[in-house]
């Protein structure tokens, strides 16, 4: 039977008590200095706590207190190792339960990932068009307040965001809502729109929430027709339709659930968090967008004008692309979205949506 | 079996190595045991785990960092010992998922409403999460106390954590409002706070370190780090006339940079001064951060006490230096070795992705693997980061203690009960960290 020395802290008091350890073949002994037994404890109810190396700290299990043992004889520790089943020593049945943890934890993501990429979809699909109109237009003002806040920078020299308020630019706010009422005419959707041309420079328009559509100032300058600007905002009309701004809106939710909640503090977590949503939203927005061309393009085309303006317009904008905003250019790239917008439109039928001045009041909305 | 004579007490092996004098300055009563290298190796595997897993295996890693540095630290020859699992911190932060998802989803709703309500409730929001987080501060500690045994007892801390969440919020927002010179003063007394609530068995804990102290010696740094930006302020209030300057705002017409120039000539020294003053200021902040910590945890530990144990620390400055130099030292090599990897790698995926027809996937595949990049380059500054600085603070913290009146340690009576992680899981969930 091996024996040796040891340190006994026996849970009641910080004293540390030298003592002898024996091995014996039923039970580890612990025995003070005058030889009166302090513990006895079975070698089934053993248990190593944390500590440094070349010391075994010996814990009873199932202890009300904190009685450790502490052994540093090496022939000792191994004798001790033999006799309980339940010590481990050698670290083998730690490792075989972390590896299990970092497998299912690695199946976990994978799912993770699954169910961001095809389940989220699926599921907002299904969900988009059971929210009551009402909480869209909720929504809308909502997200309206925000947006206006976030594009509306200020110092216009005076001039208010949006156009077509001052009485010179009254002709041009008539053109526009005749596209509009006649898109709107044609398109016959389930809440009115509500369409404002707005002082931005760049050549973009928005669709929000709850029919909010903004038309950027940069926009009517690039358009030569007014087909092509009908065609843009018929785009966007097929997002208020398809009811995409709720769509994003509960994927972005979706997601920062699914991500957010796993991912949690390690180091960048959360840029990771959003690096991942941005890869994964714009994998949705191609085919949003996609969806949005063709609307569009059957829009135009019903309403009678040129469904192949929508293509020109792309074109002519993708030139010049700025930088930061790309909600219009948001995939596919621009020339196969241009094909697909060809190959939709039906051939034109050489009337235009506005009289020449019409179109030329319309120019000079925003002054 | 051996035998042993109960007349010669028995002398096991090592022990007179660890039986330093008592109170003796020369021989540290605190140290550290641990080797760089193993911890090392222990960070990189859980790195490359916490990647696989999308963190989830944070609660081991965390447990593995706390059990090695725990049991690597020895005061008198005992080492402590961390009881805490990984099962407990995964519970912990489920029941804190369990409390801030309905929290996260009434914000949400609110935010939708709008009017006042909306508004109030965004407004409050952020003081909530504050409090929330340094309620979860006090009871992470409170975990980790009680998960600390030495000599076969346990630490422990009372003391209500709404109280604490309280005063902490209150002595932040001092500091908000003094530009940082309030901090000696939080620091005392949020410490104090913790220490009165801290007890080792039935040895109760208390804080000595004065604000006022703490004040005077870091008051110089203060003035090189603030003092720019003060100067700034008063030069600009002082050379533009802002009445003139308000006006020449508010008239409409013409161009917005010639109204200011012809009413305010000083206004663009005052934006230069301005820059240069934040210039100079971030970089005295930068230069002189070590000196700041150092200075403080040398005052921190220096108002530790145990009942009649006192506590002071002859933390070097050129210590903790050091250990930011080897920050920087290994960062710059990984970043080299990283961006040679990355430019490889893109080398290998340009030419594969060029033969792929479809452009959507190829973006998708770039994009996979920009994050991949990232995600490495993330991991490995904080596997860094731990290693050097964080392992050093730890280290020189322990190894510069000088402790007196070591025999109160001796006949402590074990009290307390261990508590739950539920404040561990709300700072991890709120990010608000700790060890």
């Amino acid at each position: 039977m091996a024996s040796g020395a040891g340190i006994f802290f026996d849970g009641m008091t910080s004293t540390r008590h030298d003592v002898a350890v024996e091995a014996a073949p039923d039970a580890l002994r612990v025995r003070s200095a005058d030889g009166t037994l302090l513990a006895e404890w079975p070698y089934a109810e053993l248990r190593a706590g944390s500590a440094p190396g070349g010391v075994l700290r010996l814990i009873r299990n199932g202890n009300p207190v904190l009685a450790r043992l502490e052994v540093r004889d090496p022939e000792l520790i191994a004798a001790i190792d033999h006799l309980a089943d339940t010590l481990d020593q050698s670290g083998r049945t730690e490792r075989r339960n972390r590896k299990k943890v970092v497998a299912w934890s690695f199946a976990a993501t994978v799912s993770l990932v699954l169910v961001a990429i095809f389940g989220v979809p699926a599921l907002v699909e299904r969900l988009a068009p059971l929210i009551p109109m009402s909480v869209e237009h909720r929504l809308g003002l909502a997200v309206e307040a925000q947006v206006r806040a976030m594009l509306d920078t200020g110092d216009r020299g005076g001039q208010p965001f949006e156009c077509g308020l001052a009485d010179a630019e009254k002709p041009g706010r008539a053109a526009l809502d005749k596209i509009i009422s006649l898109l709107e005419g044609t398109a016959g959707l389930p809440i009115p729109l509500k369409v404002v041309a707005v002082r931005r420079t760049e050549a973009n328009a928005i669709a929000l929430p709850g029919g909010h559509i903004y038309v950027f100032q940069g926009l009517i300058a690039k358009a030569e027709t007014a087909d092509e600007l009908a065609g843009v905002i018929a785009h966007e009309i097929g997002h208020v339709a398809h009811r995409d701004g709720t769509r994003s809106v509960l994927q972005a939710a979706g997601l920062s659930f699914l991500f957010g909640m796993l991912l949690g503090d390690f180091t960048g977590g959360g840029l990771v968090v959003i690096a991942a949503k941005t890869v994964v939203e714009s994998a949705y927005a191609r085919e949003v967008e996609a969806g949005a061309d063709l609307y569009g393009v059957h829009l135009v085309s019903k309403a009678g004008g040129d469904g192949r303006a929508l293509g020109s317009m792309l074109e002519r904008i993708a030139g010049t692309i700025e930088p930061g905003i790309k909600i219009l250019l948001d995939h596919p790239q621009t020339q196969q979205r241009i094909a697909a917008i060809n190959a939709a439109a039906g051939p034109p039928q050489g009337k235009a949506l506005l009289e020449p001045a019409e179109w030329a009041a319309l120019k000079r909305i925003c002054g | 079996m051996t035998v042993i004579d109960p007349a010669a007490p028995v002398a096991p092996t090592g022990m007179s190595a660890r039986m330093p004098v008592l109170g003796g300055a020369n021989v540290p009563a605190v140290r550290f045991t641990g080797d760089a290298g193993a911890y090392w190796r222990l960070l990189i595997r859980g790195a490359m785990r916490l990647a696989i897993t999308l963190g989830i295996y944070r609660f081991w890693l965390a447990t593995d960092i706390r059990r090695y540095l725990w049991s690597h630290t020895e005061v008198r020859g005992d080492s402590l010992e961390y009881t805490g699992t990984a099962t407990e911190l995964l519970i912990g932060f489920l029941i804190a998922i369990a409390v801030i998802i309905p929290i996260n989803l009434a914000f949400f709703v609110a935010a939708l409403s709008l009017g006042s309500f909306g508004e109030a409730v965004s407004v409050l929001a952020f003081p909530l999460l504050a409090f929330l987080g340094q309620y979860a501060v006090y009871r992470a500690r409170r975990y980790r106390l009680t998960r600390t045994v030495l000599r076969g007892v346990r630490f422990y801390q009372d003391g209500s954590a709404w109280h604490y969440a309280v005063c902490a919020v209150f002595w932040w927002m001092m500091i908000a409002l003094t530009v940082g010179l309030a901090y000696p003063f939080a620091k005392s007394r949020l410490e104090r706070f913790k220490m009165r609530h801290t007890h080792y068995g039935t040895l109760p804990g208390r804080f000595e370190g004065s604000g006022v102290r703490l004040l005077l010696r870091g008051l110089p740094m203060w003035i090189l780090t603030v003092g720019p930006l003060l100067f700034a302020a008063v030069f600009a209030i002082v050379t533009v006339d802002w009445t003139l300057m308000v006006e020449a705002v508010m008239r409409e017409g013409g161009d917005f940079a010639s109204r200011i120039e012809s009413v305010a000539p000083g206004f663009y020294a005052a934006i230069v001064v301005a820059i240069v003053a934040a210039i100079v200021s971030v970089a005295m902040a930068v230069v002189l951060f070590p000196v700041f910590q150092a200075m403080v945890m040398r005052w921190w530990i220096s108002g530790l006490r145990f009942g009649e144990l006192s506590v002071r620390s002859h933390l070097r400055t050129g210590q903790i230096y050091g250990a930011y130099a080897r920050f920087l030292l290994y960062g710059l090599l990984f970043l080299i070795g990283a961006l040679v990897l990355a430019a490889a790698g893109a080398a290998a995926l340009y030419l594969f992705a060029g033969s792929l027809s479809q452009s959507e996937l190829t973006e998708i595949v770039w994009a996979g693997a920009g994050i991949l990049f990232y995600v490495i380059v993330m991991l490995g500054f904080s596997t860094i980061y731990q290693a050097t600085v964080k392992l050093s603070l730890w280290r020189y913290g322990a190894e510069s203690c000088e402790l007196q009146g070591l025999a109160a340690l001796d006949q402590v009576k074990a009290a307390g009960a261990p508590s739950s992680a539920v404040g561990e899981g709300l700072a991890d969930a709120l990010n608000v960290g700790g060890f």
